[in-house]
């Protein structure tokens, strides 16, 4: 019998939410149209333009051993071609981003092949070699996984996700790297903090609303409250007592 | 699960010093405070720096250039910190051990201590060289252990000595179960169980020590400061060797001499601390082998508030916050600064305070637990449901005052702040529901879980190694496995690198004892030897204790001024 992934349970808009970001055969939802370019300039890592830097020559040209793995595993563009592996780093808010720390991670898990996430609390990076990341980052941009107010692309300093947001309703970043100007987000650095040449525009935040029905986060002052989802804690504090019990002892 | 009312929050006491504005609300104003000049400490920082760099001739403390390429801090408020249960509010730096002597007096206090058995020695004397021993003679020994001790000579002639003012926080005092005993004996010498411990308390300790005779040892701050943990035993058992010799007039280099000396290193030696492996590379007394059982032994809160368990525990999430985050898992094992931030959440603002008093009441009107009572007799059965039911609802009611306070979660800005306190106030309420240590951890455990599920983050990477896992081990006392909450410690798999934890899982087990009334955790010395009044740190207040060292009212051991020029 083929494993059918479920995705995680509860009955709340949070978990349908988690759902469908999680399961790659949903379409994520494009909302803005941030171009390559201007990905590229808040990335931060190689001018547009430039060639990709390498860690190593092509993979058609340095010789790879047989091996059984190796034919297995199709190599990502990137891998390919010998690319750097670099990153892009989110912070989320609380009052509703629409995706957080460790849905990220499942997410992109799902997703995509040949990355590397890490989660915290206050960030979540992932890591891959350097075209592919362009391409990822694309999507993690330019769609319902991101909102120009309360998600932050932030390499370092990344403080901000837990504070309140700011009266322009925009999360804390002490770098500020992006403001809003004319009701549209416009980065003037870079996600490390370097100072841009040029402004980055991303789009106008999300409305109050689309974020309270699109974000995975619980939280009973602005969205959902967890202790509502009776099915969600049900199913953790099953999870939790069957790895207790077995772990006290692994027999039926 | 259900929620149950609770009128008071602790924590708004603070919050509304702390914030400016309605402290409920989700937005509020930023980059316009000041930078680092919002800071009186801060200030004072840049004022000593340019002092000493003129005096160095060395760049130093420059903020404003090197702090992210020249943006300081302070783009946000910068806080000062309620310290729990004192009042007193507290700049963020003075929580930093190197800026509080009161937090170095404390783990100064409990590495230059050890415990030493007097019958083995007392043995050897009768037995072996037919010396008689008495209260006089137990007497004049404590005269000669107390003048050797701190680095008196006793033995032979143009020796050097220490200078008693810079090691007069070296003393000896024994304790004895055996009240006959201890009423012959001088009274500056004893540690009296009966006076310093409830009754219920001091009636299992007496039995438990029964009719030993120990030496609670307190060897000079300095010298554990200049040495290491390690020193102690050594130091101590230097001194008393000699201390017999003079005080029962053996021969200094006789034989049995070796018996006292094997006693006093070894056989009747109680380490407040293990050594480590050779990976972590410390010896005895230092603080990675401190188990858990005997840190909620050196804690002394329930000694003073026998009928509040809750209080009692959180005095030791205090103190176990400082020394085994700040200074253990922050200094000695990673060497970051940073680890204050984090560690100092558990003490502050009463916001653990608050979640740990909402599980008592809880427990109270759930399970009829009269915590305050302290009886084994009400304690709930320690079932897998009951610790679901407890530690689930201590963490929804934790979350959603966190959500209804947006300003507590800008105080708790890191999520590993935040999981620590609401895991360690649903282990707590465990532990005093059950009355038992791994149930109590277990329900940390759970919390975690149900933490990252719900605010889909938890903590650092660290949290993904331990809390991920813990549900398995928690019950499992296997060795390699798991362990009994009690002999579990820093140094204990999984527990070895993570900040935010250790502090909490001592006062956890600790919680289910005190939740008894019981007299010790794991052991009746170390629970005697730190009711000391004599102490330089107060073991029953340790959070006052860290307060008065932020103000600067603590005064330390261990001190050099007397031995050089002032500054």
């Amino acid at each position: 019998m083929a494993y059918t992934p479920q995705y995680g349970p509860g009955q709340s808009v949070v978990a349908e939410n988690r759902r469908k970001q999680m399961n790659p055969n949903v379409k994520l939802e494009k909302i803005r149209n941030v171009t390559d370019e201007d990905i590229v300039l808040i990335l931060g890592h190689r001018a547009p333009g430039q060639a990709y830097p390498t860690a190593h020559p092509p993979l058609a040209e340095q010789g790879e051993p047989d091996c059984p793995i190796r034919k297995i595993v199709t190599p990502t563009d990137g891998a390919k071609a010998g690319d750097r592996v670099r990153y892009i780093q989110f912070a989320d808010s609380v009052y509703n981003a629409p995706s957080q720390p460790y849905q990220r991670t499942y997410t992109e898990a799902y997703r995509y092949r040949g990355i590397d996430p890490g989660t915290l609390s206050g960030r979540q990076i992932v890591e891959c070699r350097e075209r592919d990341l362009e391409k990822i980052s694309a999507d993690l941009v330019n769609t319902n996984l991101f909102d120009p107010a309360t998600t932050g692309i932030r390499g370092a300093t990344v403080h901000g996700h837990s504070l309140r947001l700011a009266e322009d309703g925009m999360m804390f970043d002490m770098l500020q790297r992006c403001v809003l100007e004319g009701g549209t987000v416009k980065y003037v650095k870079d996600q490390i903090g370097t100072p841009l040449d040029k402004k980055v525009e991303i789009g106008k935040p999300m409305d109050a609303a689309w974020l309270k029905a699109n974000t995975t986060m619980f939280h009973t002052l602005v969205g959902t409250s967890y202790r509502s989802d009776a099915e969600y804690i049900e199913y953790i504090q099953r999870i939790h007592s069957l790895r207790t019990k077995y772990g006290f002892m692994p027999v039926e | 699960m259900a929620k149950i009312e609770r009128a008071q929050k602790l924590f708004l006491k603070a919050l509304k010093t702390k914030f400016e504005g309605d402290v409920a609300d989700t937005k509020t104003g930023y980059y316009n405070f000041g930078d680092l000049k919002q800071s009186a400490r801060k200030k004072e920082f840049i004022e000593a720096s340019k002092k000493a760099e003129l005096r160095r001739g060395l760049s130093m403390y420059d903020p404003y250039r090197c702090h992210l390429g020249g943006l300081p801090m302070g783009q946000r408020q910068l806080m000062t910190y309620e310290v729990s249960g004192t009042g007193t509010f507290v700049e963020g730096d003075d929580l930093h051990f190197v800026n509080n002597p009161a937090m170095q007096q404390m783990w100064d206090d409990i590495r230059r201590t050890i415990i030493v058995n007097m019958d083995l020695a007392h043995s050897t004397l009768q037995k072996r060289l037919g010396k008689e021993i008495t209260p006089e003679t137990i007497n004049e020994y404590l005269h000669i252990l107390n003048h050797a001790m701190p680095g008196g000579a006793v033995v032979q002639e143009h020796m050097v000595e220490t200078h008693p003012s810079v090691v007069d926080d070296c003393y000896v005092k024994v304790f004895t179960g055996d009240s006959e005993l201890a009423d012959q004996l001088e009274k500056q010498f004893v540690l009296d169980v009966n006076k310093l411990f409830p009754a219920k308390q001091a009636e299992q300790l007496n039995a438990a020590v029964g009719k030993s005779l120990w030496q609670a040892i307190h060897i000079p701050t300095i010298v554990s400061r200049t040495c290491d943990g390690g020193t102690t035993s050594r130091w101590s058992a230097m001194q008393i060797g000699m201390s017999f010799i003079t005080a029962y007039r053996m021969c200094a280099g006789e034989a049995a001499v070796a018996d006292l000396s094997f006693a006093a290193k070894h056989a009747g030696v109680i380490q407040m601390a293990n050594h480590l492996p050779a990976r972590r590379a410390r010896g005895p007394n230092e603080p990675g082998g401190i188990m858990f059982g005997h840190f909620s032994d050196m804690i002394q809160g329930n000694r003073k508030y026998p009928n509040d368990p809750a209080k009692a525990s959180l005095e030791v999430v205090g103190a176990g916050c400082m020394l085994f985050d700040q200074i253990w898992l922050g200094s000695y094992m990673s060497g970051g600064v940073g680890f204050t931030q984090y560690a100092t959440a558990a003490y502050t603002d009463n916001i653990l305070d608050e979640f740990t008093y909402y599980g008592m009441d809880y427990i109270k009107d759930k399970y009829k637990v009269d915590w305050k009572a302290c009886t084994p007799n009400d304690k709930v059965k320690p079932t897998q449901e009951v610790v679901n039911d407890i530690a689930g609802e201590v963490t929804l009611n934790a979350m959603e005052q966190y959500e209804q306070f947006p300003t507590m979660m800008e105080d708790h800005f890191g999520g590993s702040q935040r999981a620590g306190v609401i895991a360690a106030a649903s282990g707590l309420s465990v532990g005093i529901a059950t009355a038992n240590s791994n149930a109590g951890l277990n329900g940390w455990y759970l919390s975690m879980l149900m933490h990252k599920e719900g605010w889909s983050r938890l903590g650092f990477f660290g949290y993904d190694l331990q809390d991920q896992c813990g549900s398995t081990n928690s019950l499992s006392v296997r060795p390699d496995e798991g362990c009994i909450g009690e002999y579990r410690g820093p140094n204990y798999p999984n527990y070895a690198m993570n900040v935010g934890h250790q502090g909490e899982y001592a006062a956890i087990v600790g919680s289910s004892h005190y939740t008894r009334n019981d007299g010790f955790c794991l052991s009746p010395m170390i629970k005697i030897t730190f009711a000391d009044p004599s102490l330089p740190f107060d073991f029953a207040e340790p959070r006052k204790e860290f307060a008065k060292g932020a103000i600067r009212e603590f005064v330390a051991c261990g001190e050099r001024t007397l031995l050089m020029p002032a500054r």
